[in-house]
C-alpha cells in the first residue's frame, strides 16, 4: 500500500490560514504514506500534472487530496488519478478550504485541524478497494403516461428526435383538460384550434404509438431498462375498424353522464367525447349500457356500418421495455360540494363550476356556445364568479394556490361580455395573482373593457330568493357586507391531483406530496426529474400550473429524456451497496428498508436464500448497511471499516 | 406431567422434533431437551425450574417442522421471531404451558448449596429441608408478570392464568432492581458504574448465545475484523462496545425474557440496559416486541406524521 | 465563554483553555444537505470554532448508531449528526430511519451516563450556511461547558 498526499494551497485561499507544508510534513509521518507535497493550485493543469507525475514516480496506489470541497472537485481528481493509473475510487478528497481555511482565522488551530482531516482521509483511503463502474444498455423507447397537453408536447418533442414513444392515455381521446377549454388566457386563442393540430400530429407521427383507454399497471426495472405492463381496457369497439361516423352514438338508446362536458348536457353509453377526438373512435361504457344492465340491446352492433362493435372484447395487457418514463397525468378539479355547504353544496342548479361554464362558452359544447342557466335555460344577466373554491383554504386542508383561477375568471368575464353584451360580471377574489407574461394587462382588460366588478373578499353564503341567487360576502377593501343578486354563480374550483396519482407514484416508486402531487427531485435545480433515475415529470401532475408552464416543463422533460436514451449504454456508480453472500443470514431487513426496491432474495446453489443488490437500482444511500445486523450488506465507498477508521484516526 | 407428555407425543405425529425440558438427574432441575420420538417424550417435564427460553433454538432450525413448549414470556420471543422472518408460523406447533412463575435456581443454589433439593409447594418452597418464602426466589422476569398464558399456541397444557401474557401482565416491566439506583447517579457516576460492571466481563458471549433475538450467531460483529467495531482484548472498554452492539441490534426486538442477564456468569445487570431501551421504544413508537404477529418492527419503518423528534425549530 | 479572561486563572472553571482546545468533536454530515450547508458556511466565510471534525456520509440513513458509540469509546467529547430536513432526503427515506435510530440512541446514551448534550442531531439544508455555523457554535459551547468526557472516569479508556 503506497499512499500519496497532496495539499492544495488554492493560491492563498487555503495557504493564508493553513500551513500547507506543515500538513504535508505531518502526512509523511503517517503509516503507508510514501509521498506528500503542497501544490499551489492542484486543480489547474500543472497541478494535476504534478499529481500524476508523483503517482508514477513514487508508484502510488492510493491518493489523498486535501483541497476544496469534494462537491467541487471530486470528479476532477478522480479523473486525474485515473489518468495516472490509479483506480479513481482510491482517491479520497479532504475538505480543508470550505471546512477549514475559510472558517478559521487562527493559523495554528486551522493547521492542526487540517492535519487531522488529512489523517482521516489517509485512514479512510487505506480501507478503500478498487471500484469499477459498470455499463448497462439503455432501451431507446420512451413511455409517456398521460395524453393531455403535457404528454402530447413531451411525446412530440421526443419523437421529433427520432426516438420511439408509447403514449398511454386513460381516456378514450387525447387532449386532457385543455381540450375542454374554450379560449386560453391571455391571448384568447381558441384552445382546440391550437391543441387539435398537436393531437393530430401525435396520431400521424411514425414514431409515436398511441394507446388510449389504457393505464400503466405495473413498472419494473430501472433507469434505461424499465419494463411496464399496460392494460388496455375493453371498450367493445374495434379501434381499427371504427370510422367515427357517429351513427352508433345517434342510435344508442342508453343515456349516460357527459364527463367530457363536465356534466353539462348528456351523453350516450356509446360515445365519442368530442368531435375532434384523437383517435376518432367510439367507446362503450358498460356501466351505462342497456345490454349490460338489462341484458338486451344490440343497437350499436346492428347499425354500425363498419362492423366495429365487439361485445366480447376483453382487456389486453401489453408488456414493453422502455429506457425512460415521462409522467404527465395532469389534474382534476376539486369536488367542491361537500366542502362548501355554504355555497349551496350542489343543491342549486345555477351554481356551476368554471369548467361547466367553459363548456357552455365553447361553440362545440353542449349549448353550442350559448350561456344558459341550467335551471330554466334563460340567459343570465348578472353573473357572480367566486375564486379560490378549494384553493388557499386551510380550513379544508387545501392551503395551496391553483395558479390559474384568477386568470381564467378574468378570461371568463371577458368572454361573458362578448357573449352577452348587457351582462354584468362580479368577481369575488382573495388576492389578484397575475404574474405571467401579459397577465396583469389581461386582468386590467377584464375590468376596463369587460366592466367586471372585482370584490375583494370571500363569499359567506348563497341562498335562493325570487328566482335569483343571493350571494353574500364581505368586501374587505371597503369593509362592507355585500349582497349581489345573481342569475348564475360560477365557482373557480381548485386543482387536485388526478385520480390514482398516488397509486401510480407507488407503482413507479417515485415520491408524492401530501396532496398526491408528484414530487420533483429538487424544486429549483432538478424540476423535471424525480428521485428515481429515468422517470421525469411534466405538467400539473407535479403541481398546479398554467398551459405555458406545463408545455415548458414537458419540453424540458423531453430534453432530459432525449439526453438519456440517445446513449447506447450508461455508466452506473459503483458506490452502491453489496452483499457478502457467504455471510448473509437471510433476515431481509435490508429489503424492508430499501427505498428503491433494489434488493431481492436469491437462492444460492446450496439452497440458502440470500439478499442480492440490483446495482442499477441502488442509489447508494446506505440505509440497508445500518439495518443489516451482521453488517454483511455494506455500502461501497462508505463501508463500516472506512467510517470506523476515520473515527479512530481523528480521536487518536 | 402425563398431559404434557401426551401432548408432545401427539405433536410429534406432525413435526420432526419438539423442544421441551427433561429433569437433569444430577441437579434435579429442568434442562432443555429435544424430543424426536414418543419414547424420548416420556421424559418431558414442566415445572418451576423450566427457566430457559427455548425460542433461542428456532432460528437455527428454520425450515424444519417443529414443536416448542412455551411459557407466556417464551411465546413473545416466538412471535417476534416470526415477524422478523426467523421462524415460520406454519412450520411451528406451539405447545403453550400455563406458567405459575419460575424460580431463580442460581439464587437458591447460592444460598442453599449446589443441587439442593427444591420442593415447590406453590405458595412456599422447601429447600433441602428448610422452608423459604417463594417470593424471595422468583426469577427476576416473573416480577410483574403474574402467571401469564402465551399469546399464541396450537395446544395448551396445564392451568390457564386466564388470559394472554400481554393482557394480564400490562406492567411487565417491573423496574429492574438496580434501576432506582441508576436513576440517582450523575452522568459521570453512571459511566463509572458501567465501566466497573463491564470490567468483570470475560467475553464468554453467553448473553448472545442464550438470546433468541441474537440470530446472527457465529457471524456476529462482536468478533469480526470486517467490520472492526470492537477489539479482541478482554477489558471493560471493549466489553462495553460489544454490549453497545447487542443493545443497538436488539432495539425493537428484545422481548425482555431476561435470559442474557440470567446467563451472565459474572452478574452484569444486562437487563438494566434492555429494560431502559424497551421502555424508550414503547414510549417512542408504542411498540413492545412480541405483542403481535401483525406488528412491523419499529426500526424497520418510520412514520412521517408521528416521528417528530428533533424538529426543535 | 470568553477565552481571553479564562486564560489568566487556568482551572477556575470546569474547562481550562487547554482543555477547550483539546475538545474532540466529531460531526457526521450527509453529503446532499448538511455537508453542502457546511460548504456554504465556508464559502460565506462564516467563522466557526475549530474543534469539530466532519465525516462525510452519503445520507444520515447510513449513520450507524454504533459510530456514535465508537466515537465516544475512542474519546470523543461530543458527536453531532446533521442531515436533510425531514421530507427533503435525497434518498426519500434516509433521514426518517435516521431520526428513529438517533433519537433512541440519544435516550440510551443517557442510561450509559453520556449527557444528552454530548450527542446532538439536527437538520441543516444546503442553503442554510448560517444555520450550520450557528449549530457548530452552539454545539461547541454546549460541550465546552460540560468539559472533557473521559476526565471523570478514572483511566479514561482501557481497562
Amino acid at each position: 500500500m503506497r499512499i500519496g498526499v497532496f495539499i492544495c494551497e488554492c493560491g492563498t485561499n487555503i495557504a493564508a490560514t493553513v500551513m500547507t507544508q506543515k500538513v504535508a510534513d505531518a502526512a509523511l509521518a503517517l503509516r503507508d504514506v510514501y509521498h506528500s507535497e503542497s501544490i499551489q493550485y492542484t486543480c489547474s493543469d500543472p497541478g494535476q500534472r504534478t499529481v500524476m507525475a508523483a503517482v508514477q514516480k513514487h508508484n502510488l496506489d492510493r491518493v489523498v487530496i486535501a483541497a476544496c470541497s469534494p462537491r467541487m472537485h471530486e470528479t476532477t481528481f478522480r479523473r486525474t488519478v485515473a489518468k495516472a493509473g490509479v483506480n479513481p475510487f482510491m482517491m479520497e478528497m479532504v475538505n480543508i478550504r470550505e471546512h477549514c481555511s475559510w472558517i478559521h482565522d487562527d493559523t495554528d488551530e486551522a493547521t492542526e485541524k487540517a492535519i487531522d482531516l488529512m489523517a482521516m482521509g489517509v485512514a479512510k483511503v487505506r480501507e478503500e478497494v478498487p471500484l469499477f463502474t459498470s455499463k448497462v444498455p439503455v432501451t431507446s423507447e420512451v413511455l409517456v403516461i398521460g395524453g393531455g397537453v403535457a404528454g402530447i408536447q413531451a411525446a412530440l418533442d421526443i419523437a421529433d428526435a427520432g426516438i420511439p414513444v408509447t403514449l398511454v392515455e386513460r381516456e378514450p381521446t387525447l387532449g386532457g383538460n385543455m381540450a375542454r377549454l374554450d379560449k386560453t388566457f391571455p391571448t384568447l386563442d381558441c384552445s382546440s384550434c391550437i391543441l387539435t393540430p398537436r393531437m393530430v400530429e401525435v396520431k400521424h407521427n411514425q414514431d409515436i404509438r398511441l394507446i388510449v383507454n389504457a393505464e400503466v399497471e405495473a413498472v419494473r426495472g430501472y433507469i434505461g431498462n424499465f419494463e411496464a405492463d399496460i392494460r388496455k381496457k375493453a371498450t367493445c369497439v374495434d379501434e381499427e375498424k371504427c370510422t367515427g361516423c357517429y351513427i352508433c352514438v345517434e342510435k344508442c338508446p342508453s343515456k349516460a353522464p357527459d364527463e367530457f362536458n363536465a356534466g353539462v348536457g348528456e351523453s350516450k353509453a356509446i360515445s365519442i367525447p368530442l368531435p375532434q377526438a384523437v383517435p376518432l373512435v367510439a367507446s362503450l361504457r358498460k356501466e351505462h349500457c342497456r345490454r349490460y344492465i338489462k341484458g338486451k340491446c344490440g343497437v350499436c352492433e346492428k347499425v354500425c356500418p363498419a362492423d366495429a362493435i365487439d361485445y366480447e372484447q376483453e382487456d389486453r395487457i401489453f408488456t414493453d421495455k422502455f429506457g425512460a418514463i415521462v409522467v404527465a397525468t395532469g389534474y382534476e378539479l376539486f369536488d367542491w360540494k361537500t366542502a362548501y355547504p355554504n355555497l349551496g353544496g350542489g343543491h342549486y342548479p345555477d351554481v356551476i363550476t368554471a369548467m361547466q361554464y367553459e363548456r357552455m362558452l365553447s361553440a362545440s359544447g353542449p349549448t353550442e356556445g350559448h350561456i344558459r342557466r341550467p335551471s330554466d335555460g334563460a340567459e343570465p344577466r348578472n353573473i357572480v364568479f367566486i375564486s379560490c373554491v378549494g384553493s388557499r383554504d386551510e380550513s379544508i386542508g387545501r392551503p395551496f394556490c391553483c395558479n390559474v383561477g384568477c386568470m381564467y375568471l378574468a378570461k371568463q368575464a371577458i368572454l361573458t361580455k362578448e357573449h352577452i353584451p348587457d351582462s354584468q360580471s362580479y368577481i369575488f377574489y382573495m388576492d389578484m395573482r397575475a404574474v405571467g407574461k401579459d397577465y396583469e394587462q389581461f386582468y386590467r382588460r377584464a375590468q376596463r373593457d369587460a366592466g367586471a366588478i372585482y370584490l375583494r373578499g370571500r363569499v359567506g353564503k348563497i341562498y335562493p330568493l325570487d328566482g335569483k341567487l343571493m350571494v353574500m360576502g364581505a368586501d374587505t377593501l371597503s369593509g362592507q357586507q355585500l349582497e349581489v343578486a345573481a342569475d348564475l354563480v360560477v365557482l373557480a374550483t381548485g386543482f387536485t391531483a388526478s385520480d390514482g396519482a398516488a397509486e401510480l407514484a407507488q407503482r413507479l416508486n417515485i415520491p408524492y406530496d401530501q396532496f398526491d402531487f408528484l414530487s420533483e427531485s429538487h424544486p429549483k435545480l432538478r424540476p423535471v426529474e424525480t428521485t428515481t433515475g429515468g422517470i421525469f415529470l411534466a405538467g400539473t401532475c407535479q403541481g398546479p400550473k398554467d398551459i405555458p408552464d406545463t408545455v415548458a416543463q414537458a419540453s424540458a422533460a423531453a430534453a432530459k429524456v432525449i439526453g438519456l436514451v440517445s446513449r447506447d449504454e450508461m455508466e452506473t456508480s459503483p458506490m452502491v451497496a453489496e452483499v457478502n453472500h457467504m455471510r448473509c443470514i437471510g433476515c431481509w431487513k435490508c429489503i424492508e428498508v430499501c427505498p428503491y426496491k433494489a434488493i431481492e432474495k436469491q437462492k444460492l446453489r446450496d439452497g440458502r436464500q440470500v439478499a442480492i443488490i440490483i446495482e442499477s437500482l441502488c442509489q447508494g444511500c446506505g440505509i440497508c448497511n445500518v439495518a443489516c445486523p451482521p453488517s454483511v450488506v455494506s455500502l461501497r465507498g462508505y463501508t463500516d471499516n472506512q467510517l470506523i477508521s476515520e473515527v479512530v484516526e481523528v480521536l487518536r | 406431567m402425563a398431559d404434557l407428555v401426551t401432548t408432545i407425543k401427539q405433536t410429534l405425529k406432525d413435526v420432526e422434533l419438539v423442544l421441551g425440558w427433561v429433569r437433569d438427574p444430577a441437579t434435579g432441575v429442568a434442562a432443555p431437551a429435544r424430543f424426536h420420538t414418543e419414547e424420548e417424550a416420556e421424559a418431558a417435564v414442566f415445572d418451576s425450574t423450566c427457566v430457559h427460553n427455548l425460542a433461542v433454538h428456532l432460528p437455527r432450525l428454520k425450515g424444519r417442522r417443529l414443536g416448542i413448549v412455551a411459557k407466556g414470556c417464551d411465546a413473545r420471543s416466538v412471535v417476534e421471531l416470526i415477524i422478523e422472518h426467523e421462524a415460520e408460523r406454519e412450520d411451528l406447533k406451539v405447545i403453550g404451558v400455563g406458567c405459575g412463575s419460575i424460580l431463580d435456581v442460581k439464587k437458591i443454589w447460592r444460598r442453599f448449596g449446589y443441587g439442593v433439593e427444591i420442593d415447590d409447594r406453590g405458595d412456599s418452597l422447601e429447600l433441602g429441608g428448610e422452608r423459604g418464602p417463594r417470593e424471595d426466589f422468583l426469577a427476576r422476569k416473573c416480577h410483574g408478570c403474574l402467571e401469564a398464558d402465551p399469546d399464541i399456541y396450537d395446544l395448551f397444557v396445564g392451568e390457564s392464568a386466564g388470559g394472554p401474557a400481554g393482557e394480564i401482565s400490562g406492567g411487565r416491566e417491573e423496574p429492574h432492581p438496580l434501576s432506582a439506583m441508576l436513576e440517582d447517579l450523575a452522568p459521570a457516576e453512571r459511566r463509572a458504574f458501567w465501566r466497573e460492571q463491564f470490567s468483570r466481563c470475560i467475553r464468554c458471549y453467553a448473553c448472545r448465545e442464550v438470546c433468541p433475538m441474537c440470530f446472527c450467531r457465529d457471524i456476529c460483529i462482536m468478533q469480526t475484523q470486517v467490520p472492526h467495531w470492537a477489539g479482541g482484548e478482554v477489558n471493560a472498554r471493549e466489553s462495553e462496545m460489544i454490549q453497545h452492539i447487542r443493545v443497538s441490534h436488539l432495539a425493537g426486538r428484545c422481548t425482555g425474557c431476561g435470559e442474557c442477564e440470567r446467563a451472565c456468569p459474572v452478574g452484569i445487570p444486562l437487563m438494566l440496559l434492555m429494560d431502559e431501551q424497551n421502555r424508550a421504544i414503547e414510549d417512542m413508537f408504542g411498540y413492545r416486541a412480541g405483542d403481535s404477529l401483525r406488528a412491523r418492527p419499529p426500526m424497520q419503518t418510520f412514520s412521517i406524521e408521528k416521528d417528530l423528534w428533533g424538529d426543535e425549530e | 465563554m470568553n477565552g481571553e479572561t479564562d486564560r489568566a486563572d487556568g482551572g477556575a472553571v470546569n474547562a481550562t483553555d487547554a482543555d477547550r482546545a483539546d475538545l474532540k468533536l466529531v460531526a457526521f454530515l450527509c453529503n446532499w444537505c448538511s455537508y453542502a450547508g457546511a460548504d456554504m458556511a465556508g464559502t460565506s466565510r462564516m467563522l466557526q470554532p475549530s474543534q469539530v471534525r466532519i465525516i462525510r456520509l452519503p445520507c444520515t440513513g447510513r449513520m450507524d448508531p454504533l459510530l456514535v458509540l465508537k466515537a465516544f469509546q475512542e474519546g470523543a467529547d461530543g458527536v453531532l449528526v446533521s442531515g436533510c430536513h425531514p421530507g427533503d432526503c435525497h434518498y426519500n427515506d434516509g433521514n426518517y430511519y435516521a431520526r428513529r435510530r438517533l433519537e433512541l440512541l440519544k435516550r440510551m446514551l443517557a442510561v450509559r451516563g453520556i449527557e444528552p448534550e454530548r450527542f446532538q442531531y439536527t437538520w441543516v439544508s444546503a442553503s442554510e450556511g448560517a444555520r450550520w455555523a450557528d449549530v457548530v457554535q452552539a454545539f461547541t459551547t454546549d460541550i465546552e461547558s460540560l468539559g472533557r468526557l473521559g476526565a471523570t472516569v478514572a483511566g479514561g479508556g482501557g481497562g
